[in-house]
């Protein structure tokens, strides 16, 4: 392996997680990482070594997403609906409450459009600042920020009902 | 800028420290932006939580070949620096007697199988976990199945798992990205393996760990039975 691909493998924990934000069923998410991981290689002469990785890596996720979720309109698809990637937990009641307070936000997580929902991930779930954001995304930072509010203040919505 | 644009602004530390001084000194008059900052607040917390598991789970072995390019799919051509990278490995491989170009990543994919090679291999065959190497093996024990198995870290690779002997191999039976940087104790501490690895040795491991002479002496048999 050379410096490129060990780095890689180093990101594949962030690209797993950042690719259940997009495909629910935890398969087709992973599916979505081996595509990225792919054309991530295919394409390596595209990667500036000194820049960021992840964001490199998370743009090419994005636009995989993009792409196989057009394919999916079209076609009736390959990737399973939201509701497959529902796991039942089989451990103790503390790590099944947590679970299903996580499953709950999925599932309003789910129910954004998706250019909410990848604002939303790339800020909250994987840590990334505006501007970073915003070039992953490759959008005005305005567009990204206005994106944020929305898919946040519906989030809260949706939760808030949801609780007792 | 709108007032929620603001709030969220303040929240993710985006704002100026300007405008992050004049934001405070309205929260502290303003009991109702400070809810609504809690609440977003909370709201953050949980969706960073939902997906936080999914970093400690152990990462599929067909994705660490695909990023470690184990597989010849999607390889691309030789550049100039390749080439010399090449002829660097060529040397070792004949040294090792084995070639280890173009399947150059410490697991190749045979099949459904990911199979050690080239270091990886040695060292699970010939390392004790007392040893160090730049490869440190772990835990060595038998499976409900009668195989042996055996824990390894890889900070090179960034690489940790369990690997378990078949047919002369050593077949990966989990994989997780590991970097030592994360575990600076790693040298001195087998402990230092990795959750999702111990959690693979829990649901495969017959009995208790090898002790170091019944290690050495799998080891001397050639992780035979």
């Amino acid at each position: 392996m050379n410096g490129l691909e060990r780095e890689i493998v180093g990101l594949l924990p962030r690209l797993r997680r950042f690719a259940r934000t997009l495909a629910r069923a935890p398969a087709d998410a992973d599916d979505l990482v081996q595509l990225t991981v792919e054309r991530a290689l295919t394409r390596r002469d595209q990667w500036r070594s000194g820049t960021r990785l992840d964001s490199w890596m998370f743009r090419i996720m994005k636009n995989a997403w993009i792409d196989e979720a057009r394919a999916r309109t079209r076609q009736g698809g390959l990737f399973a609906p939201a509701e497959a990637g529902e796991r039942v937990g089989d451990d103790g009641a503390g790590a099944m409450e947590a679970r299903l307070a996580a499953a709950e936000v999925e599932r309003a997580m789910a129910r954004l459009p998706d250019d909410q929902r990848l604002a939303v991930a790339l800020v909250l779930v994987e840590g990334l600042s505006y501007q970073e954001a915003a070039n992953v995304l490759e959008i005005p930072a305005g567009t990204l920020t206005s994106r944020l509010v929305r898919g946040r203040m519906a989030l809260l919505a949706d939760l808030a009902e949801a609780r007792p | 800028m709108t007032v929620e644009e603001r709030l969220l602004a303040y929240l993710d530390r985006e704002l100026a420290a300007a405008d992050r001084a004049a934001f405070e000194a309205e929260l502290a008059i303003d009991p109702a932006l400070a809810a609504q900052v809690e609440r977003h607040q909370g709201l953050a917390a949980r969706v960073a939580g939902a997906y936080a598991p999914v970093l400690d789970e152990p990462v599929p072995p067909a994705l660490v070949a695909a990023a470690s390019a184990a597989n010849d799919r999607g390889r691309p051509r030789l550049g100039l620096p390749q080439w010399a990278a090449m002829a660097a490995c060529l040397v070792v491989g004949v040294v090792a007697g084995r070639a280890l170009w173009p399947q150059n990543g410490p697991l190749a994919s045979q099949g459904q199988a990911l199979i050690a090679q080239g270091g990886l291999d040695r060292a699970l065959t010939l390392q004790l976990a007392a040893d160090a190497g730049p490869i440190r093996v772990g835990l060595s024990f038998h499976a409900r199945d009668g195989r042996y198995c055996r824990t390894f870290q890889s900070p090179a690779d960034r690489l940790a798992g369990l690997a378990c002997r078949a047919d002369g191999r050593w077949i990966a039976e989990t994989t997780t990205a590991w970097t030592p940087q994360d575990h600076p104790d790693y040298r001195t501490a087998a402990s230092a393996t990795p959750p999702a690895v111990l959690a693979a040795v829990d649901a495969l491991i017959a009995g208790e760990a090898f002790d170091a002479p019944a290690e050495r002496a799998a080891r001397d048999h050639g992780w035979k039975r």
